[in-house]
C-alpha cells in the first residue's frame, strides 16, 4: 500500500473515533445526541481531509502515521475539552482551523526544510526574540510568567520559541559536530573534547538558567535544556556531553530551588501534597483523585465527575495542563495507556524519520523535533500523575490552547517535510529529485 | 550519528514506559485507597447526585433532610443544631464527617445490604435512592441537654444503661449546621473548637467522678465494704508527696460510703494503694478504659480514654508509683476520661456491673420502607458483678441523698450518682455522672464543664438532673 493511501486508512479510523467521541461526550452531557456533535465531529472531518489532500499533491512520499495520530490526538482533546466546557471547545475549534492554515503555509512556504538550515541565525535571534518578548511583556498566571496578551488573544511565543531553537541547534550543531566530538585530552579514561568546546552547552544552561529566573517558568527552561542535551549528544555521539550537561541541569535545578520560591513551592507540593491538601497541593491531589476514579475502563466520556454544580472543574486547569487527567478519568486506565502509546508512536516516527533522513542537518532537525516533542509530554504527564514536580506546559495537540496547537501543527509539517525529501531523495524518481535539487 | 539517535529515543522509550507503569499504579493499584480519601472532592460530587437518604432522631422526626438546588441535592436542618458534631456534614469542599461519613453507603444507597433494588440501580446505571438513617437521639432529651449547657463550654452524654442506646450527645460550643460551609474556614480557626464534639473527642481529668471506678474495684476486690472504717486526717502521705482533700477539709474517721458521699480524697487514695497500680489498671480497662467505644462514628471521632502523657495514650501497664497510683485513684494524675467514657461508668453501675454498648444508629430504613440493620444491644464490657453493683448503687444515692451531689435530686425520684471537681491550673472542670431512676435506671448521664470556678456539685450536678428528667418524661426510650 503507498504511503497516502495508509495514511487516508487510518485517518478514517481517527474519524471515526472522533465521531463517536463527540457523541458520547453530547449524550452524556445533554443525555440526548444532537446534530450538534456531528457538526462538531464534521468540522473536525473537513480539516483533516484537507490535510491529507496537501499531503496527497505536495508530500506523497511522507510518513503515513504522524498524521493520523496527531489526528487522534487532537480529536480527543477536543472531545475532552468540550465535554469540560463546550464554549472553549468552539474557541479550540477555531484554533484548529488557524492550525490547519499554519500547517499549510508552512508546507507551501518552506517548501524544503533543508533550506532552513541558511536561515539558522535569523530563526534562533527569532526564537530568542519570542523569548524576551514574553519577558518584557508578559502577564503573570499561576506564578509562571508565559503568556502575552495581544489584540484580546492569550499567547504563549514559548511554544514557538522551542520550534526555533531546535532548527537553529540543528543546523548549529550539525556544522560544528566534527569540531565538538574530537576528543583531545581524557578524564577518567573517557575521551573529552577540549574546555572550550564545552561554551555552547554552557551558553545554552546559562540561558535556560536565565529564563527560569525571570520567566519563573521551571517547564521551559527544563524543556529547553534538555532538548539541547538531547541534540548535542545527538550531533556528537559524545556521551560526555550528555553528562556534563545533566550535571549542569543538576546545579542548575539546586539554583532554581534556593533562587525561586514558585519552585520550592512546586518541589514541597511533589514531595508531600497531602500537607497542604485544601491550598497548595489541592490541584495535585484532586489530580490523582480524578484519574483513581477512572479505574481501569474509566467513566465514559461526559460521564465523569468533573465538574462543580456551577461549572469549575475539580482539578483547576483541567483543560490546559491537567487534561490528561481528565482522559484518564473518561477513558480510564486503558484509554489513558493508549494514548502514552500514541505519544511514543508518534516520538517512534520522528526518530524513526531521523535514522533515515540523508544528511546530518535533516536527521538532527526532525530527532531535536520528536525529542522537544516527546519530553514536552513526558514533563507534563509526569507532572500530573506526581511523577516528576509538577511545571505547567501544555500536552501537545490534546491541551486547550491556540499557540500550542499552532506550534504543534508546525513542528508535524516540519516533520512530514523532512521525512517527504528522505524519502525522495532515497528512493524517489529522477524528475522529483530534480525539483527537489531545484529548490521546489 | 544514528546510534546516539536509536540510543535518545531509547531513553525517551525509557521515561514513556515509566509514565505507563505509574499511570497503572494510580489507577489499579492505589485506586481504591485514593477513591475513599477524604480529601477525594470527585466522589462526594458523585454523590450529590443522589438524593442523600435523611437523618432521622429516634421518633422519626428529621435532622437533615434533602432538598434539590441546581440538579443537586443539598442537606436541611429542620431542628437547627442538633448534635451538629455528632451528625456531621457531607460537603463538597469540606469532606465528610460524623454520622454522614460512617453511614455514607446507606445514605447514598451504596451499600451491599440495601437490596435488589439497589443492585438494579446500579446496574442499570440509574442514580440510586438512599436510605433513611434513624439515630437514637431522642429530640426531649437532646434538647434538654443542649438547653442546660447553654453558653458554658462542656459536655453531656446521656444513654439507656440497659440497651446502651445514646440519648444526647451535646458539645458546647456548637454551630449552625446549615451555614457550615460558609464559615468552615472561621469555624475550623476557632480557639473554642465548635467542630470539636467534646462528648466523644473531649478528654479530661474525671476528677472525683472517677472515684466510682475506685470504689467498684475495692467492693469486688475484697479490699473493703461499704462499711469499711478509714481515717482522714486531711492529709495522706505517700511515697514522698501527699493526697489532701477538695478545700483541705478534715473529715476525721469515715467508711467508704461516706468517703464516696463526701468525697474524701485521702481515704480514696489509701484505697488506690491498697488495690495496687495492677488492680486499678486493671479494673480501669473493664470499665473500657483503653478500648474505643465501638460507636458508629469514624474512628477519629470517638477517643479512647485512658493515662496520658501530654496527647499520647499511655500503654495500661506504664509504671506509676504509689503517689501517682493514689492521685489516679481519685481521678487526678495522668487519667483523661472522655464525658461518653464517664456516662459508660455511671450505666455500669446502673446495668448491674454490665455495660451495654453504647449505639447511636436504631436502623436503617430503604426507600421502599423496609427496615435493614436493626441494632440489638449486645454487651461490651463486663465491669462488676451484681451484688458488688448494687452495693455501689446504693452509695451513690447517698451521694445525692445527703452529700455533695444534693442538685442533682429529682421530686420522688431516687437518683444516684457521683460528683467531680478536677482542679486544672486556676479553674475547676466540674463533673456529675450518675443515673434515675435508682432501682429501675432508664437513663445515664454524664454532665462536664470546662473552666468553671464552681463544683461539680453546684455546676454540673443540676444540668444532669435536667436531662434525667427530660428522659424520664419520655415514654418512648430507646
Amino acid at each position: 500500500m503507498r504511503p497516502r493511501d495508509r495514511e487516508l486508512l487510518l485517518l478514517l479510523l481517527a474519524a471515526v473515533l472522533a465521531v463517536v467521541s463527540y457523541v458520547a461526550v453530547y449524550s452524556g452531557v445533554f443525555r440526548e445526541i444532537s446534530r450538534w456533535s456531528l457538526v462538531y465531529a464534521g468540522i473536525f472531518v473537513v480539516i483533516f481531509a484537507l490535510l491529507h489532500l496537501l499531503m496527497r499533491f505536495r508530500l506523497a512520499e511522507a510518513d503515513p502515521y504522524l498524521l493520523p495520530v496527531a489526528a487522534l490526538l487532537t480529536a480527543i482533546g477536543l472531545a475532552e475539552i468540550y465535554r469540560i466546557s463546550p464554549s472553549l471547545a468552539l474557541l479550540q475549534g477555531r484554533w484548529l482551523v488557524a492550525g490547519a492554515v499554519v500547517f499549510v503555509l508552512t508546507v507551501l512556504l518552506i517548501r524544503d526544510p533543508v533550506k532552513l538550515d541558511r536561515y539558522r541565525y535569523i530563526i534562533g535571534a527569532l526564537g530568542l526574540l519570542l523569548l524576551a518578548v514574553t519577558i518584557v511583556f508578559g502577564t503573570e498566571i499561576n506564578g509562571a510568567k508565559l503568556w502575552i496578551r495581544f489584540a484580546g488573544f492569550g499567547f504563549q511565543p514559548a511554544e514557538f520559541a522551542k520550534i526555533c531553537i531546535v532548527i537553529f541547534l540543528a543546523g548549529y550543531l550539525n556544522d560544528k559536530k566534527e569540531l565538538l566530538s574530537v576528543p583531545t585530552g581524557r578524564l577518567f579514561g573517557m575521551p573529552v573534547p577540549r574546555v572550550r568546546y564545552f561554551g555552547p552547552l554552557l551558553v545554552m544552561w546559562a540561558l535556560s538558567i536565565l529564563l527560569l529566573i525571570l520567566l519563573r517558568d521551571f517547564g521551559a527552561s527544563l524543556l529547553l535544556l534538555t532538548i539541547f542535551i538531547a541534540l548535542i549528544y545527538m550531533a556528537t555521539s559524545r556521551l560526555v556531553y550528555a553528562l556534563v550537561g545533566m550535571t549542569l541541569f543538576g546545579i542548575g535545578a539546586f539554583l532554581a530551588y534556593e533562587l525561586v520560591p514558585h519552585v520550592q513551592d512546586r518541589f514541597a507540593i511533589w514531595l508531600d501534597p497531602w500537607a497542604t491538601a485544601d491550598t497548595t497541593g489541592y490541584q495535585l491531589l484532586q489530580s490523582l483523585f480524578t484519574m483513581a476514579d477512572g479505574g481501569v475502563l474509566g467513566q465514559g466520556l461526559g460521564r465523569g465527575y468533573l465538574l462543580f454544580p456551577d461549572g469549575r472543574p475539580v482539578v483547576p486547569d483541567l483543560q490546559t495542563d491537567f487534561i490528561f487527567s481528565a482522559v484518564a478519568n473518561e477513558l480510564g486506565m486503558l484509554g489513558a495507556i493508549g494514548m502514552i502509546l500514541c505519544y511514543l508512536l508518534f516520538c517512534w516516527r520522528g526518530f524513526h524519520i531521523a535514522i533515515w533522513a540523508p544528511d546530518g542537518f535533516s536527521k538532527l532537525l526532525a530527532a531535536g523535533l520528536s525529542a522537544a516533542f516527546a519530553l514536552q509530554t513526558f514533563i507534563i504527564i509526569g507532572g500530573v500523575t506526581r511523577l516528576i514536580p509538577l511545571t505547567g506546559i501544555t500536552l501537545p495537540f490534546v491541551s486547550y490552547g491556540g499557540s500550542s496547537l499552532l506550534a504543534n501543527l508546525m513542528l508535524l509539517a516540519l516533520l512530514l517535510m523532512v521525512s517527504h525529501r528522505s524519502n525522495v531523495v532515497l528512493r524517489g524518481t529522477a524528475a522529483e529529485r530534480f525539483r527537489l535539487a531545484e529548490g521546489g | 550519528m544514528n546510534k546516539a539517535i536509536v540510543r535518545t529515543f531509547m531513553a525517551l522509550a525509557v521515561l514513556f514506559a515509566a509514565l505507563m507503569v505509574n499511570v497503572v499504579y494510580i489507577q489499579v493499584i492505589r485506586a481504591g485507597a485514593l477513591r475513599d480519601k477524604p480529601q477525594n472532592r470527585a466522589r462526594i460530587l458523585q454523590e450529590a447526585r443522589v438524593e442523600r437518604g435523611r437523618i432521622l432522631a429516634f421518633d422519626g422526626s428529621v435532622i437533615a433532610g434533602s432538598r434539590k438546588r441546581d440538579g443537586y441535592w443539598q442537606r436541611t436542618y429542620p431542628q437547627g443544631r442538633f448534635a451538629p458534631q455528632t451528625v456531621g456534614y457531607s460537603s463538597l469542599r469540606y469532606g465528610q464527617s460524623g454520622i454522614e461519613a460512617s453511614m455514607d453507603d446507606y445514605l447514598t444507597g451504596q451499600a451491599v445490604d440495601l437490596g435488589l433494588r439497589s443492585w438494579l440501580d446500579r446496574l442499570l446505571d440509574r442514580d440510586p435512592e438512599g436510605a433513611d438513617v434513624r439515630l437514637t437521639l431522642v429530640p426531649a432529651v437532646q434538647k434538654a441537654a443542649r438547653q442546660a449547657l447553654g453558653s458554658q463550654t462542656g459536655a453531656i452524654v446521656a444513654l439507656d444503661p440497659v440497651t446502651g442506646a445514646v440519648m444526647a450527645v451535646a458539645s458546647t460550643p456548637d454551630y449552625d449546621p446549615a451555614q457550615l460551609v460558609d464559615r468552615f474556614a472561621q469555624l475550623s480557626k476557632r480557639e473554642s473548637a465548635p467542630l470539636l464534639d467534646r462528648a466523644l473527642q473531649g478528654l479530661y481529668p474525671p476528677g472525683s467522678s472517677f472515684k466510682v471506678l475506685t470504689a467498684g474495684a475495692a467492693l469486688q476486690t475484697g479490699v473493703a465494704t461499704p462499711e469499711t472504717v478509714f481515717e482522714d486526717t486531711g492529709t495522706y502521705r505517700v511515697s514522698g508527696g501527699k493526697v489532701t482533700n477538695y478545700g483541705d477539709e478534715v473529715f476525721g474517721v469515715n467508711t467508704l460510703t461516706e468517703a464516696l458521699t463526701y468525697s474524701i480524697n485521702t481515704t480514696f487514695g489509701k484505697l488506690g494503694n491498697e488495690l495496687r497500680r495492677q488492680r486499678l489498671i486493671a479494673y480501669m480497662e473493664r470499665f473500657g478504659f483503653w478500648d474505643r467505644p465501638p460507636l458508629e462514628l469514624p474512628q477519629s471521632m470517638v477517643r479512647i480514654s485512658g493515662r496520658f502523657d501530654d496527647d499520647a495514650l499511655l500503654p495500661p501497664g506504664a509504671p506509676m508509683d504509689p503517689l501517682a497510683v493514689a492521685w489516679a485513684a481519685v481521678g487526678q494524675e495522668q487519667v483523661l476520661a472522655t464525658p461518653l467514657q464517664m456516662a459508660l461508668v455511671a450505666a455500669a453501675v446502673a446495668n448491674g456491673g454490665r455495660i451495654m454498648q453504647p449505639y447511636l444508629v436504631d436502623r436503617v430504613i430503604t426507600a421502599q420502607g423496609g427496615e435493614v440493620r436493626v441494632t440489638k444491644p449486645v454487651v461490651w464490657k463486663e465491669a462488676l458483678d451484681a451484688r458488688h453493683a448494687v452495693q455501689l448503687n446504693e452509695m451513690m444515692q447517698q451521694v445525692v441523698d445527703v452529700g455533695t451531689g444534693t442538685a442533682a435530686a429529682l421530686s420522688g425520684i431516687d437518683v444516684a450518682g457521683k460528683t467531680g471537681t478536677a482542679e486544672r491550673g486556676d479553674a475547676n472542670q466540674a463533673w456529675f455522672i450518675g443515673f434515675a431512676s435508682a432501682e429501675a435506671p432508664r437513663v445515664a448521664v454524664a454532665v462536664t464543664i470546662e473552666d468553671t470556678p464552681g463544683t461539680g456539685g453546684a455546676v454540673a450536678a443540676p444540668l444532669a438532673a435536667a436531662v434525667m428528667r427530660a428522659a424520664l418524661d419520655e415514654d418512648a426510650l430507646p
